[in-house]
């Protein structure tokens, strides 16, 4: 295996080796943990764009946003590369859901397709250098949510994140619905692949308008649902075929190849699997879809001042065919001025928490069971509409939060472990509080979280500012 | 989701809740001991009534249950031309029994995956209502779950919060900060607002992972200060912690050999017999059931759906066994966002459609009776694209529960526009 740029600068670095890597290849296996340096009132800015456009600040990446400035740094995030950190690529290597296809998990449980799944996001998410694109996996896995215990959903859902989410996650917006349409695990988590002309399914139909597109205020009709499932009727997946199993197929025999009307447009008969595609042209190209998809990402990064900044957005999105780069940038923009705040997720706050302790973790089980107890085990939300963003959604998960950190800064959680006395030893004075915020002292809730915090040991101090109602919100 | 709402409508959480709250923080009390976690509003606002003990028990079937395949006519016969394959035999087919309805009144059978609920009915303790639904006609799961939970006729509707929460916020009821408690990661829209309702996903895991005193007291003193959603969450958890010290589900047995299937349903439905039983001032529990979105292979008389039913009726059924006389508190209302599609289709499921199918049973019901100005399945008595006419108005339905067995003085208040008054399920 090739050693990327970063590998060899973190080894030149004099990284120590830890036990258990491999001598010959002289890979990292696990996080080196280092020393936070004491962050000034010139960090906040840096703390602000990781918090919101990454899973906030990890020593390592407030490092590189301070070298680069914000915005250098956010504009080389936008075209991130394969190359991950040696011991993110180990980790991630080890994890077979990441190269495996529907036949190659055929014999698989689906749990422990799940598992990987979730481990393979949270590993990312804590890990990667490339937060932006990490942070926009979340929100297109979410926007294309597929439940994978959804009839076989779980084996095809690895496919699905690699080529739907992943390959699409910072390009052209049409192109992800596009490829989504064609993925066998949403066909199967919306029924469409068994339906057929005699009586179309009309569930993919909807969603697709009502969720992935226009929205549901965008202006279409039970008529033009109906009309859209005739339309992608035979959109199915292979079967049988090894390492076909699970790729797309139309199936004409089972297509409804009459004249079609969706949403004003005639489409001819006899088009076949044209038909579909042309609904994916409609669709994508109409006018709601760019206010709905605007509106959903302003609201994702700007939380209740996005409203404000949608027509933008979406302007954008119509000048340049849903470029997800361009509204991308956008948003950054409009983040710069904004006040207000967002509250983290489950997701989230785990992953964000590990970063603010520099923790070294394979993400299993023991941190996934966090989560789920948070309520948001990741890839089975089983509505298509996504985990929700809105804060009193989560309003039940403050006690799951708090057991986390506990957890965390005592060194309960399985494969997971903090070295929160390095992690802190150029602090002065108020060590956990700086260390959690990356904060400089003076900071008013600084000062009132260090005074609730005294007197306790470091692990507990840091455990109560992880549970904060402070660090809730990025 | 659409879970949006505005501060001002009155609906309690948002807006001046917390001034009420601070101005009123270590007001005494006595008495019941939950009482010293008792919320701000019910001290700073004058609020009658409650619910005297009653529980109100809330089931949701996710998904849009087919309520024509729950409770079946199958005194019409174009039940069976829109169904050849998925129509459920009539009670008196040939077949045997498990593989046909159950008689109800004549007209209306019940699918054999309820079997657990025939006994309730036929003691006039379950009541069925038909062609039952909200004035929701998107078809979308999200704006008719979000439509009934909220308790409006459709999204054009604003009162503020969720129809539970604004009957707890307006009524004074046990005081407890667990009047109302879902078994679920998150709170149901019903009860989006509601400032004494609490989610759990499980009664045993709800303790925090620390014996250390100093450590509580710390979490206490940074939740001081609710001033946000974030920070009252975790002022009420601490109190809902206080509540729930020295209760412990672990060690909880059914009684009156009441037997909970080992799924979510009957597991959520056991932990609400715990809370129940142990009297901390419940009023409303609300429970998911989900799956229920049969659009291929739903089945009859075995296959998917069956397998819900037999689920869902098995659970409820061991809830009520397992309540024993406290039994005689508790009411289950059974719903879901809409009915399904009345003609098959393809896949041998059913889409979204609109009239649906509820039940209430238990406490106070005038069951043994199925509710329905039966609006006919003809192809001309369809409504939309072929959907069962919605004939009764879902809120009449909870209009009833609220006034007998909530305890609400004025329903009406829940539903603001809603006139059409109760449908006397309850007594």
């Amino acid at each position: 295996m090739k050693l990327s740029r970063r590998e060899a600068f973190v080894a030149l670095g004099g990284a120590t080796l830890l036990a258990g890597c491999n001598p010959v290849s002289g890979q990292m296996r696990k996080l080196e943990q280092t020393s936070l340096p004491a962050p000034t009132k010139a960090d906040d800015e840096a703390v602000a764009v990781l918090n919101r456009f990454g899973f906030g600040p990890s020593p390592r990446d407030l490092e590189a946003v301070r070298k680069k400035g914000v915005d250098d740094w956010f504009e080389s995030q936008l075209s991130p590369s394969d190359d991950e950190p040696a011991m993110l690529g180990y980790q991630l290597q080890r994890l077979d859901i990441n190269s495996f296809g529907p036949w190659d998990l055929r014999d698989w449980k689906e749990e422990a397709i799940v598992e990987q799944l979730q481990q393979a996001a949270v590993l990312r998410a804590v890990y990667s250098p490339w937060q932006v694109r990490e942070r926009l996996c979340d929100f297109w896995t979410n926007h294309f949510n597929i439940y994978a215990r959804k009839g076989l959903a779980a084996y095809r859902k690895p496919m699905d994140e690699r080529e739907v989410v992943r390959k699409n996650v910072l390009g052209k917006f049409p192109e992800m619905v596009r490829a989504s349409a064609h993925s066998a695990a949403m066909l199967v988590y919306l029924d469409q692949q068994n339906s057929n002309a005699n009586q179309a399914n009309e569930n993919y139909a909807r969603e697709l308008m009502e969720l992935h597109t226009l929205g549901v205020h965008g202006g279409y009709t039970q008529e033009d649902v109906m009309e859209v499932a005739r339309c992608f009727t035979g959109w199915s997946e292979e079967r049988g075929f090894l390492q076909r199993k699970g790729a797309f197929v139309f199936l004409s025999d089972r297509h409804d190849n009459g004249e079609k009307t969706v949403l004003g447009h005639k489409i001819p008969a006899g088009g076949g699997v044209e038909d579909g595609e042309k609904v994916i042209q409609i669709v994508t190209e109409h006018p709601a879809t760019s206010k709905y998809i605007a509106s959903k990402m302003c609201r994702y990064f700007l939380g209740e001042e996005g409203s404000a900044h949608e027509d933008a957005v979406a302007e954008i999105y119509r000048e340049t065919g849903g470029d997800i780069k361009a509204m991308m940038r956008s948003i950054f923009g409009a983040f710069k001025s904004s006040k207000n705040t967002v509250l983290k997720r489950p997701f989230d706050y785990v992953v964000s928490a590990m970063r603010a302790t520099d923790a070294a973790s394979t993400a299993g089980k023991g941190v996934l069971d966090h989560m789920a107890s948070m309520g948001q085990a990741l890839y089975l939300w089983p509505m298509p509409d996504g985990y929700p963003v809105d804060t009193t959604s989560w309003t039940g998960s403050m006690l799951a939060r708090w057991n986390f950190a506990l957890a965390l800064t005592s060194g309960e959680i399985g494969g997971t472990s903090v070295n929160l006395k390095k992690l802190t030893a150029n602090l002065d004075g108020s060590k956990a509080a700086q260390a959690v915020f990356v904060c400089d002292s003076s900071h008013p809730a600084i000062r009132r979280l260090s005074e609730i915090v005294a007197g306790f040991e470091l692990p507990e101090q840091v455990a109560l500012c992880l549970a904060s109602p402070e660090f809730q919100w990025k | 989701m659409k879970r949006d709402w505005c501060s001002c409508d009155g609906s309690g959480r948002a807006g001046t809740v917390t001034s009420r709250r601070a101005l009123l923080a270590g007001a005494a009390t006595a008495g019941v001991w939950w009482l010293g976690t008792r919320s701000a509003l019910a001290q700073a606002t004058i609020r009658k009534g409650g619910s005297d003990g009653n529980v109100l028990v809330v089931v949701f079937l996710r998904g849009g249950a087919d309520g024509l395949n729950m409770v079946a006519p199958y005194g019409e016969d174009d039940y069976y031309r829109h169904r050849p394959s998925l129509g459920l035999k009539s009670p008196s087919s040939g077949v045997a029994a498990g593989k046909k309805l159950i008689d109800l009144d004549g007209f209306f059978g019940l699918n054999p995956g309820l079997a657990a609920f025939e006994g309730l009915y036929k003691e006039g303790s379950l009541a069925v209502i038909h062609a039952v639904g909200s004035g929701d006609v998107t078809h979308s799961h999200f704006e008719a779950m979000n439509t009934m939970e909220r308790g409006w006729k459709n999204q054009q509707d604003t009162a503020g919060g969720g129809w539970l929460a604004r009957h707890l916020n307006m009524t004074e009821g046990s005081g407890s900060p667990l009047r109302g408690v879902s078994i679920a990661p998150v709170l149901p829209d019903s009860l989006l607002g509601a400032v004494e309702a609490q989610a759990m996903v499980n009664v045993s895991e709800f303790r925090l992972n620390t014996q250390d005193e100093a450590m509580k007291a710390a979490l206490g003193r940074l939740y001081a200060n609710p001033g946000d959603d974030i920070a009252r969450a975790g002022h009420d958890t601490l109190a809902v912690l206080k509540s729930l010290n020295g209760v412990d589900p672990r060690t909880y047995q059914s009684d009156g050999g009441a037997n909970y299937p080992q799924t979510p349903v009957g597991e959520a439905l056991s932990q609400v017999a715990f809370l129940i039983k142990r009297d901390i001032g419940l009023e409303v529990a609300c429970i998911d059931a989900g799956g229920w979105d049969t659009h291929v292979t739903q089945g009859s008389t075995d296959g998917w759906m069956y397998g819900l039913l037999e689920d869902l009726s098995r659970s409820v059924a061991a809830l009520m066994t397992d309540l024993g006389s406290l039994a005689q508190k508790t009411t289950v209302l059974i719903q879901t966002e809409f009915g399904r599609r009345v003609a098959e289709n393809s896949g041998l499921g059913t889409d979204h459609g609109t009239g649906g199918c509820m039940f209430v049973l238990g406490a106070g019901v005038n069951g043994g009776k199925v509710y329905a100005d039966w609006p006919g399945l003809v192809p001309d008595q369809l409504a939309g694209p072929g959907d069962l006419q919605t004939t009764t108005d879902y809120r009449a339905v909870l209009t009833d529960l609220l006034l007998r067995r909530l305890g609400n003085p004025d329903p009406r208040k829940v539903f603001p526009g809603y006139s059409g008054g109760g449908l006397g399920v309850v007594g």
